[in-house]
C-alpha cells in the first residue's frame, strides 16, 4: 500500500490573484456565502451564481481546467445522487410514474436546486483550498481574527502530524504484515479488522508523541504574552475590496432573482 | 515575564486549559481526520457506484463521524472538550485535509458536539457507563440530524423518517458505544495515563501497572 499524499505538498507557493488575498478573509466570504445558499431554495439563482463562482475561480486561481473538473467529481457526483433522491421521493404535482417510483415537479425543482447548492459550495471550496496555504491561515487567524496562540500553535503541531500521517500509516501497515497471520494466498489481511487495528495503533502513537509535542511547546514558552509574529500576514485595502465585490454580486444576485420572481426561499421543502 | 497588556490567552479564568489537553484534542481531530480520509476514498467510489441509494447509506455511517467528542470527553473530562473536539476536527479537514463541504463543516461539528456533550454534561462529567456514551452518540446524531435536514433538504421527502431512524440508530452504535470501546483499549494501552482519564482510573485501583 502506498503512502497516499495529504493535502497540498508543504511549501508548493499557491500562486494566482486569490493566493495573494487574506486567509481569514476568504475563509469569511466562504462562509457567509455557504451560509446564504442554505436559505434559497430555486434553481435558478444557485445556477447563476455556480457559473459565476466557477468563472471567478478559474480566473483568480491557475488550476488548470482539467484538474478543475477532476476536482469537481466527489462533489458532484453527492449532488446527483440528492438530485435523483429528491426527484423520486417529493410529494406533489406527478410528472411520471411507474409502480412505486414517480418523479414530481417540487422534486425536480427542489432537487435541482440542492445538487447545485452543492456545485457552488463545493468550486469555491476548491478556489479556497488552492489558493490558501494552511499554515499561513492559521497566523492569520491568529493574527485577524484573535484566535489564541495556544490554540493556534497547537493546531499548527497538529498539521505537522498530519503531513507525517501517511508515513507512520505505512510503518505500521508494514510491521502488521511482519507478524499478521497471512491469508491462504499469501497476502495481507487487507479487511476491515486489519484496517481498524491499524487506525488504533495510529491513534495510540499519535497520543503519545502529542503528548511530547505539548511539553516541548511548552518549555519553550508557548502561552507567555506579549508576543511577537514572524512574518506577519497583511490585512490590505484589496482585500476588503474583494470582500465588498463578492457581497455585492450576491446581494445582486439574489435581488434581480427576486425581481424576475425566481428566487424561492425555505418553505419550498415544506409547500 | 509580565504581561502589561492582558492577552485574552492569560485573562483571568478559573482553570485554563493546560496545553497538553488541548493538543491532545487536535490529536484526535488530526487521526481521526485522516482514518475518515482513508476512508472516504474508498467511501466516494462506493457511493457512486450506488448513485441515489448512496445518499440514503450515509446515514448508516453518519455515527461515526461523532466519535471525537466522547473521547475526547471521556479523557480530558473537562467542559466542553467535546464541543471543541469536534471543531477542531471539522477545521482540520476543510483546512488541511480541503474537504469540499465547506465550511457549513464547522457549524455541523458543534452542534454534533453539543448534542455528544450534553449527557456527559448532565452526570458532570462523573458517569462514563455504557448508557451515558449511547445518550451521547444518540443526542449528536439527533441534534445533527435536523440541521443537516435543512442543509440538505430532507424535509418534506417520503424518506424522512427512514433516515432518522437510521441515523440515530447509527449514532448510538457508532457514535456511543464504539466511542467506549475504543476509550477503554486507549486506556488499557496506558497513553493516557497522564490525563484526568488516568488519574480517575488510579483512584479506582485499576491503574495499568
Amino acid at each position: 500500500m502506498s503512502a497516499p499524499a495529504v493535502g497540498r505538498p508543504a511549501g508548493a507557493a499557491a500562486v494566482g490573484v486569490l493566493a495573494r488575498r487574506n486567509p481569514t478573509v476568504k475563509l469569511g466570504l466562504l462562509f457567509v456565502v455557504s451560509l446564504v445558499l442554505v436559505f434559497i431554495l430555486d434553481p435558478v439563482t444557485p445556477a447563476v451564481l455556480y457559473v459565476l463562482a466557477l468563472i471567478a475561480v478559474a480566473a483568480s486561481t491557475r488550476i488548470a481546467p482539467r484538474a478543475l473538473a477532476l476536482l469537481h467529481l466527489p462533489f458532484a457526483a453527492f449532488g446527483l445522487g440528492v438530485f435523483l433522491v429528491n426527484a423520486l421521493s417529493r410529494p406533489g404535482e406527478v410528472l411520471w410514474s411507474a409502480g412505486p417510483l414517480r418523479i414530481t415537479v417540487e422534486g425536480l425543482s427542489v432537487g435541482a436546486s440542492l445538487a447545485l447548492r452543492t456545485l457552488v459550495i463545493g468550486v469555491l471550496a476548491i478556489g479556497f483550498i488552492a489558493s490558501t496555504d494552511g499554515v499561513r491561515l492559521m497566523h492569520s487567524l491568529h493574527q485577524q481574527a484573535r484566535l489564541g496562540p495556544r490554540v493556534t500553535y497547537a493546531v499548527l503541531a497538529g498539521y505537522r502530524m498530519l503531513q507525517e500521517m501517511p508515513r507512520e500509516w505505512q510503518t505500521i501497515r508494514q510491521a502488521h504484515a511482519v507478524r499478521a497471520p497471512l491469508r491462504p494466498d499469501g497476502t495481507l489481511p487487507r479487511g476491515a479488522t486489519a484496517l481498524a487495528r491499524a487506525s488504533f495503533a495510529l491513534l495510540v502513537i499519535s497520543v503519545r508523541k502529542g503528548e511530547r509535542m505539548a511539553q516541548s511547546l511548552e518549555s519553550r514558552g508557548l502561552g507567555l504574552s506579549p508576543r511577537t509574529t514572524w512574518r506577519p500576514v497583511r490585512l490590505s485595502a484589496a482585500d476588503w475590496l474583494m470582500a465588498a465585490g463578492v457581497l455585492a454580486v450576491l446581494g445582486a444576485v439574489l435581488l434581480v432573482s427576486a425581481m424576475l420572481g425566481h428566487l424561492e426561499g425555505i418553505d419550498a421543502l415544506f409547500g | 515575564m509580565v504581561s502589561t497588556s492582558p492577552d485574552r490567552q492569560t485573562a483571568p479564568r478559573r482553570t485554563p486549559w493546560p496545553l497538553k489537553d488541548l493538543v491532545l484534542l487536535v490529536v484526535l481531530g488530526v487521526v481521526f481526520g485522516f482514518v475518515y480520509w482513508v476512508f472516504v476514498q474508498a467511501w466516494t467510489a462506493l457511493s457512486i457506484a450506488m448513485g441515489p441509494a448512496g445518499d440514503l447509506a450515509q446515514h448508516f455511517l453518519a455515527g461515526s463521524w461523532l466519535l471525537v467528542a466522547p473521547l475526547a470527553i471521556a479523557i480530558v473530562q473537562r467542559p466542553f472538550a467535546g464541543v471543541i473536539a469536534e471543531v477542531l476536527a471539522s477545521v482540520i479537514e476543510v483546512v488541511f485535509l480541503g474537504s469540499a463541504v465547506g465550511p457549513m463543516l464547522f457549524i455541523a461539528a458543534a452542534i454534533q458536539g453539543v448534542g455528544s456533550e450534553l449527557p456527559f454534561a448532565a452526570t458532570r462529567y462523573r458517569s462514563y457507563g455504557w448508557l451515558t456514551y449511547a445518550l451521547s452518540g444518540l443526542m449528536g446524531a439527533g441534534l445533527v440530524f435536523f440541521y443537516s435536514a435543512l442543509r440538505f433538504g430532507w424535509y418534506g421527502q417520503d424518506l424522512f423518517f427512514t433516515r432518522l431512524a437510521i441515523h440515530l440508530l447509527s449514532g448510538v452504535v457508532l457514535g456511543g458505544l464504539l466511542a467506549k470501546v475504543i476509550v477503554e483499549g486507549l486506556a488499557r494501552t496506558g497513553v493516557v495515563d497522564n490525563f484526568a482519564i488516568g488519574q480517575t482510573r488510579l483512584a479506582a485501583g485499576h491503574g495499568t501497572r
